[in-house]
Order: structure tokens, then sequence, then C-alpha cells
């Protein structure tokens, strides 16, 4: 039988899990969600761990921060076996402590610098795409659909910029809203926010002078539609207002 | 006039400076930062990256270059900004976070001074009045007082004057009113007060490419002298686009896009690898290779050099090779240190085996038949490889370095 470990969903709940794996030295088949599909041969185990804000300490104390930044970005990254990655990174790391990034030839390690690049590429390509209007409450308001689940990192970008605004971005995909009221970030699923999505009065006079301005500044003897898809793919345009006349 | 139809008309005018770039600056302020690396917001239709709402002041100006669509004799419609107008637009793009900042430029009206000051009056509402901590980049206008520009630079986080032509003979032919002095005086005094508050994200340029006589030789060594006489941290290139009809200036069909895209490489490997112009370009050879790179074109020239066998070779020499980069090339050294490279491995690394294999040993092996190391073959090859490869183009590039 194939023995898979199942964990809450959370970041902390897997990492008290592995935790709990590594102490035991057990090896697991697989590391899985909740709600996770499996066959016929997985013995699904269900460990009782305490997890608590504590076992973060420990791990930045045994594996370092720049290990759990990696971790972590595996950990966002719409990767489907990300657990078992994160798992056995961690595993190579007690063999051969910090310089296991460079072991190219072990498959998790490419897997996890595969997965930080494509998490933090979605990221920062995110913090230019991402487009607010103005709602006539004064909310600025954003909707993203990105492959990973970034919203978290892209709410740390928005705080540090817009720190006197009130807004909302919402992740479609996840269905999870991210709400900044100058002071804290609320991370909440959809249903508990309503928005009223009316736009204030200047929205479209603001929104027009950019849509205008975006084609005024191309060069028409320059273009070049292969480039322009490359750095902005297809799939970000529904929520970039300046493609809404080319969707 | 309606602020958007000015907005259109100035936006129009701003477009054939090359700069967008958003990075080198860590500023915060009450609204907007700066980001270290720079952020790309959009991409217009030519591909280019939109990271500064990019603009002129007015588009009014005194002079009469011959390849500027503003020129005094042209008979096109003028308009011009309140330093308020700008600062609305501005806040209200930013905070749709449709832009990281802005990039003000402008059509000398009045005199160097009136204009400059103009520019300062706006920099200041934004940074003092709105406490705006986002990107801006301003032009200083050649000719200008001294305590103007020293003002200018503490506001701003990059500032550039554009030298335009390499050559005094090619600003005489089509920028009578210009000189380069004026630009050399801008760029020493930017040089000399440059810190953490003045300027900090640097000074940059803008060459115009294929309007005059010069060679890639004149043009990279005018790049050359003033990364190291004045510490800049860009110079562009911009294909010059025929906006004019004029006598002096070339007609083109399309702009001199491929050369364009080979001086950026040339300025790359002056940059990051080590590279000196002299490498690269001689009165000989005074114009690039368009068909191959310019470091495939070095490396075909020095056969004699080559192979380096990777799991000895220097930083500087895998730097050399066709096909290895600076990131793979920074890959290569650190994991020898662990273990042993194989060609296997290379791939893994970001290594083009396609353009490097005839270039490099692993464990004293070539990747290929030996038969296959003639020049002209290997030649033909990098050739139809870059055609393969062509949608690659500098703003790829960019993205990921400065
Ligand atoms: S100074 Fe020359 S290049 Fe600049 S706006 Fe005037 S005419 Fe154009």
């Amino acid at each position: 039988m194939n023995n898979s470990y199942e964990y809450d969903a959370s970041f902390l709940g897997l990492l008290s899990l592995i935790k709990y794996l590594l102490k035991g030295k057990i090896k697991p088949y697989n590391i899985i969600k909740d709600d996770y599909q499996v066959d016929l041969f997985t013995n699904i185990i269900k460990v009782k761990v305490t997890k608590d804000e504590k076992v973060m300490d420990f791990f930045v104390s045994r594996f370092g921060s720049q290990t759990m930044h990696y971790v972590y970005y595996v950990f966002l990254s719409s990767y489907p076996n990300k657990e078992i990655v994160i798992y056995y990174y961690l595993l190579n790391y007690l063999k051969y402590g910090p310089k296991v990034i460079y072991k190219r030839d072990l498959k998790c390690v490419r897997k996890v610098l595969e997965l930080n690049k494509k998490v933090g590429n979605e990221a920062h390509k995110l913090k230019g795409f991402v487009r607010f209007r103005e709602l006539k409450s004064g909310i600025l308001y954003a909707e993203i659909n990105p492959d990973n689940d970034i919203l978290e990192l892209l709410a740390k970008h928005f705080m540090n910029r817009l720190k006197n605004e009130y807004w909302v971005i919402k992740d479609v995909r996840r269905k999870i809203i991210c709400i900044y009221d100058t002071k804290k970030i609320y991370v909440t699923e959809e249903d508990n926010l309503k928005i009223i999505d009316e736009v204030s009065k200047n929205e479209i006079m603001f929104k027009d002078m950019w849509q205008d301005f975006y084609h005024t500044i191309a060069i028409k003897m320059r273009k070049n539609d292969r480039c322009r898809l490359n750095f902005m793919p297809k799939k970000y345009w529904p929520y970039i207002v300046e493609m809404e006349d080319e969707r | 006039m309606e602020l958007k139809e000015k907005l259109n008309i100035l936006a129009d005018s701003a477009k054939y400076d090359a700069s967008c770039s958003s990075s080198g600056s860590m500023r915060k302020g009450e609204i907007g930062s700066a980001h270290i690396s720079g952020i790309c917001h959009s991409f217009s239709a030519d591909g280019r990256c939109i990271s500064l709402l990019k603009i002129l002041l007015t588009n009014v100006c005194i002079f009469d270059c011959k390849y500027c669509l503003n020129r005094r004799s042209n008979n096109i419609k003028r308009a011009m900004f309140t330093p308020e107008e700008i600062c609305t637009i501005t806040l209200n793009f930013y905070k749709r976070n449709y832009i990281e900042g802005l990039f003000l430029s402008s059509g000398i009206i009045k005199s160097p001074d009136y204009t400059m000051e103009q520019i300062i009056k706006t920099v200041e509402l934004l940074r003092y009045k709105y406490h705006f901590g986002g990107y801006i980049h301003a032009k200083a206008i050649p000719g200008a007082n001294m305590y103007l520009l020293k003002k200018l630079g503490s506001l701003v986080d990059r500032m550039s004057a554009n030298v335009e032509l390499p050559t005094e003979d090619g600003l005489k032919l089509l920028a009578p009113d210009k000189s380069s002095d004026k630009v050399s005086k801008i760029m020493q005094y930017v040089k000399n007060s440059q810190n953490k508050n003045f300027v900090p994200a640097g000074q940059s340029t803008q060459m115009i490419i294929g309007a005059s006589r010069e060679t890639d030789l004149d043009i990279m060594q005018k790049a050359e002298d003033m990364y190291q006489n004045y510490k800049l941290k860009r110079v562009f290139y911009s294909a010059y686009i025929p906006v004019n009809q004029d006598k002096c200036l070339p007609s083109l069909i399309t702009p001199p896009l491929k050369r364009e895209n080979r001086l950026y490489e040339t300025d790359w490997l002056l940059r990051y690898y080590g590279f000196k112009v002299s490498d690269l370009l001689d009165d000989d050879n005074p114009n690039l290779n368009i068909l191959v790179d310019p470091k495939a074109s070095w490396a075909l020239k020095h056969l004699d050099e080559f192979p380096k066998e990777i799991n000895k070779a220097s930083y500087q020499d895998l730097l050399r090779v066709p096909g290895i980069g600076v990131k793979s090339a920074k890959r290569i050294i650190k994991s020898r240190q662990y273990f042993r490279l194989e060609f296997k491995d290379l791939k893994r690394m970001g290594v083009v085996l396609k353009r490097s294999k005839y270039f490099i040993t692993c464990n004293g092996k070539f990747d290929l038949n030996k038969e296959f190391l003639k020049k002209e073959f290997i030649e033909a090859n990098l050739v139809l490889g870059e055609k393969a490869n062509s949608s690659s183009n500098i703003y790829q590039l960019e993205l990921f370095h400065e």
C-alpha cells in the first residue's frame, strides 16, 4: 500500500506534518490536501499534529530563512505534487546543508528552482498588470486570475505604495479577496464581502485617457505582436483594461 | 483644449524616446514607492514596455532638429500642460496601477531656463504637495543654468540628456541648435553629484540610429566613452523613425531595427561581459555583422582561443562563449565546486548548447564530431540558429537586467 499523509491545506499545517514525518523518519508516498482525489492503492493516513505559530520558528532556525522562502514559494505554486517536493527538498537539506540548492542533479532541487521562478515571475508580472478601478465608495477594486496563489505577495506590495488608500483585490479563481483599510490587510473568502461594483464619476474619464495613451504611445512602424504577446500573455488580458477592445 | 486631447498630443510627441525603465530607486512616499528592479505595467503594440507616463510638458520648441516631429518648422498642433494637470494625470494613473511613475520631457519653450523651471515646478508639486514617492525620470535641458540642474536632481530618480548623434558633424547637420558640450556638462555635473538623494537611479542618454552617416564604431565608441567618463547607467539606441521629409535625412521605408538590436547586444557585452569596443569593431570593420550577434562574430574570428573546458575555464573565459550568459556562467562556477559538469547538466543551467557546442568541451570531450569544427560550418549554423530565434529581441533582455 502507498501511504499518503493528509494535511489541512495550510502552510503551517504542512510544516507541522513534515516536522512529524522527519522526526519519525517516515517516508511518505505522497502528501495531500484533505480534498485530494486518490486511487484505490493509496492508503490515507491522518495524523494529529499540533499546529502552532512556533512551527515556523522551528523551521527557520533549523533550515534558515532563505530555504523557507524557497519552500513558501513552492507552496504558493499550483503544482499538484508541491508538498512532496517540499518534503524531499527539506530531507536533502538535512543531508547536504545550504549548498543543496546548487545540486541541480537532484530532481526536487530542479523543481524547487523551477517553481520559485514561476511564482516569482508571475507575482512580478502582476505587480504591473493589476488594474484598479475606483468605485463610487472611493475604494480601489481589482480582479486577478493568476495561475499561482500570489494574492498575499501582491497585497504586501500594494500596502507599501497605496498605503493611504482603501483597496480590495479579488482572486477570481480561488474565490478569495484581500482587503486593505489603510492599516491592515485581511484575507477572506469572497462571500464575506459584498462589492457594489459601480464606478466613480472620474473613473470613466481616466480609463478613457489611459486607453488613448496606450494606443498613442505605440510606434506604428515598429509593430510587433509576437513580442507583445511574449511579455503580456493573452491569459492576463481579460483583467487589463487597456486591452478591452483587443480581447 | 480638453485634458484628454492635450494628453494625446503630448504623448504622441514623446514616444520616440526609447527609455521607459523604472529601476534603480528605492524611494518611498505617502502615495507611491519605487521598485528596485523596475516594473513594466503594460506592453504597447510595438512590444515595448510601458512603465512610465511618458509625456512632454509642451511640444512647442524653438529649436529645429531635422529628425524631430516637434521642430519649429513643422506645422503641427501644439499644446502645453500646466504643472497641476500633469499631477492630476500622474496621480490618477498611479492609483489605478497603470504606471510606475512619470517620465517628463519637453520641447524648449522660450529658453532652456524657462523650460527647466516649468519641469521643476511640476516635479516639486508632485513631491511636496502630493507626497508622491513613485518613480520620476526628467529630462535635463542642455544650456539651462546649473542651479536648476541641482534643484531638479534632488527631486527625481533619474535624469537624462540625450546626445542624439555620436559626432559633432552629425549634430551640425541635423541638430544645428544643439551642441555636445552642453550635454557633456550636464553629464559631468550629475556624475559628480550623484548619491542616494541626487538622481539615485543614475543618468541615461539616447542616440538615434540611422538618421546620419555614423558607423557602429562611432556610435559604440561614444557609448563606451560616456560609460567610462560619466558613469552612465544606460545608453539607449533608438532606430530612426522617419517622421519628417528633409534632404539631409535618409528616406527609409522601415526603421533599422536589426541594427538597433545589434547595438544593444554590443552595449550588453560592454557592460556585463568585459568586452571593449576595440575587441569588436575597428577602422577596417566599422560596422557590426547583421547576420550573427557580436559575441558569436567575435568568437568566429578567434577560433584559436577555443575550446574552453567547462570544468576549468575562468568566469571571464566562460562569458566569451556564445550561448553562455552571465547567469549560466555564474551557475557553472558555483555548481562545479560540488560536482563535475557534463553536457546534460549544462542545459539545466541555461546554456544554449546549440550555439556553444562548437566552443566548449566537458571533461575534455566535445559534444559533436570534430569534423564539424570548421569555421564556415559553424558560422552557417549560428546564422541559421538565430533566424529560428528571431522573436527574441532586446526587450527580453531588458526585463531581467539592469
Ligand atoms: S530640441 Fe530638437 S529634438 Fe528636442 S523637441 Fe526641440 S526640435 Fe525636437
